[in-house]
């Protein structure tokens, strides 16, 4: 085995340190802090089905959302999901998947033509594959923004 | 423990393994600021978002824009990836990503465009000022980060986590293993079977390393046959020499940014890189056949 190229695991570990080091990320002693603190609004904005609301930025304006955590249902291939999602300033801040697991076990382990498998005797929790996408949670998205909506 | 949260256009489950010695308040902020991790950087490099970051500083051409690590960090892996390769990565693909309707924001819906953007522009037109932590840009242009930025945001995420004996933050395929499981052996890791959703082809064993797979089975573009995410910046199609392209690295934006390089130059070309870098891997190619990569080959089994 060649000798794994030091430069660019210094480019990483070097990557992570300038973000501590400019004091960017909250160190230990704000951690608490963090955790009690509201989150920030976010950069995305929750107005997808009414463009008018963004040309109307500079007049005041009746906000499309509440604030606060908001529950949606939807269901997926796997069955019913739930998220909540957090809403500040209109601004989509957290969305937090209630019960959702993706679970791998012995029997769903097939090999490839020519394959021989080995080792598969525990269940496997964990998989790597081609980053899959969040439209699966989409509908249950939509419901819990359609939740918090200001009548 | 385990919470999950959507991010980056994909779900990121964070597990830590509770054992006698944590307590569950310090598990949780831990978690929290994991995911904290998530959120800011893709404030910084979300391309699909119109003020992000990444945005804002690409409407500025031929000046210099100060630009937080977030951003900083992995733009220059990207470019130091593009260098090395002489363009065939190229995190100045955005503008083409754009136009291929890889443009909508996964919770809001809105898509984006950037018409100025010249789609000629290459890694050359970027420039990044070390000293002063700025960007330049020679022209208009969209740069792209979804192979590294996820990478780095897992990585800082097990930063956070590292004095926990057990812990996994899985952002929808791409990992970080940390220790060992709550068995105490090496974490298993299964890779997807690019055909059939629920089943994997092959388990691997990691500990303390990361695992980044790319792959054309999710994303692929719905309007042109053969077309899916990953576009060759040179030729502005697709590759379908491989289906999906696994990497093992001890920090998961060299994974990925590898997986995605490997990816692009195909089984030959691919291999030759991992392993002349000292990685491993393991590649699917588009007639299913496995081809492992780098590493002691002492798992390999059915290699002849």
């Amino acid at each position: 085995m060649a000798k794994m190229d030091r430069k660019w695991v210094v480019l990483c570990s070097a990557a992570v340190a300038a973000v501590y080091a400019t004091g960017y990320f909250s160190t230990e002693a704000e951690a608490t802090k963090t955790t009690l603190r509201q989150h920030p609004p976010i950069n995305i904005q929750t107005n997808a089905d009414n463009p008018s609301v963004a040309e109307s930025k500079n007049q005041p304006k009746k906000s499309l959302y509440k604030n606060g955590t908001f529950t949606g249902m939807g269901e997926n291939r796997r069955g019913s999901i739930e998220v909540a999602v957090t809403i500040q300033n209109d601004k989509i801040t957290d969305v937090e998947i209630s019960d959702f697991a993706m679970h791998y076990s012995e029997s769903d382990v097939v090999g490839l033509p020519d394959e021989v498998l080995q080792n598969q005797n525990a269940q496997v929790s964990n998989v790597s594959g081609a980053t899959y996408s969040t439209q699966a949670f989409q509908d249950a998205v939509q419901d819990a923004l359609y939740q918090a909506q200001n009548s | 423990m385990k919470k999950a949260k959507l991010f980056m256009d994909t779900v990121v489950e964070i597990q830590v393994v509770m054992n006698g010695t944590v307590t569950k308040e310090l598990v949780e902020t831990k978690v929290d600021r994991a995911f904290e991790a998530f959120r800011k950087v893709e404030q910084a490099c979300s391309r699909f978002s119109p003020d992000s970051e990444l945005m804002t500083a690409c409407r500025v051409i031929e000046k210099p824009v100060q630009i937080s690590p977030f951003l900083f960090e992995p733009l220059k892996f990207a470019l130091e990836m593009a260098k090395w390769t002489d363009g065939e990565f190229d995190p100045a693909i955005g503008k083409a990503m754009e136009e291929q309707g890889y443009n909508r924001h996964y919770l809001t819906g809105k898509s984006i465009e950037t018409p100025s953007a010249d789609s000629t522009a290459t890694f050359r037109d970027i420039i990044l000022d070390e000293h002063d932590h700025t960007l330049y840009l020679n022209k208009p242009l969209v740069i792209d980060l979804g192979a590294v930025a996820k990478g780095f945001a897992i990585d800082l995420a097990a930063n956070e986590l590292r004095d926990f004996e057990s812990f996994m933050v899985n952002a929808g395929g791409d990992l970080f293993a940390g220790g060992m499981d709550w068995n105490g052996r090496p974490w298993k890791v299964g890779i997807q079977h690019p055909m059939k959703k629920d089943q994997i082809i092959d388990v691997i064993e990691i500990s303390n390393e990361a695992v980044c797979t790319s792959g054309s089975y999710e994303r692929k573009n719905t309007n042109i046959p053969g077309m899916h995410h990953i576009i060759n910046p040179k030729t502005g199609y697709s590759p379908n020499d491989c289906v999906s392209s696994t990497i093992i690295a001890p920090f998961a934006m060299l994974a990925d940014a590898f997986s995605t390089t490997a990816f692009l130059f195909g089984r030959e070309k691919g291999k030759t890189l991992i392993e002349r870098v000292g990685l491993r891997g393991l590649f699917i190619t588009s007639d299913l056949q496995i081809v492992r990569v780098g590493g002691t080959q002492n798992d390999s089994k059915e290699m002849a």
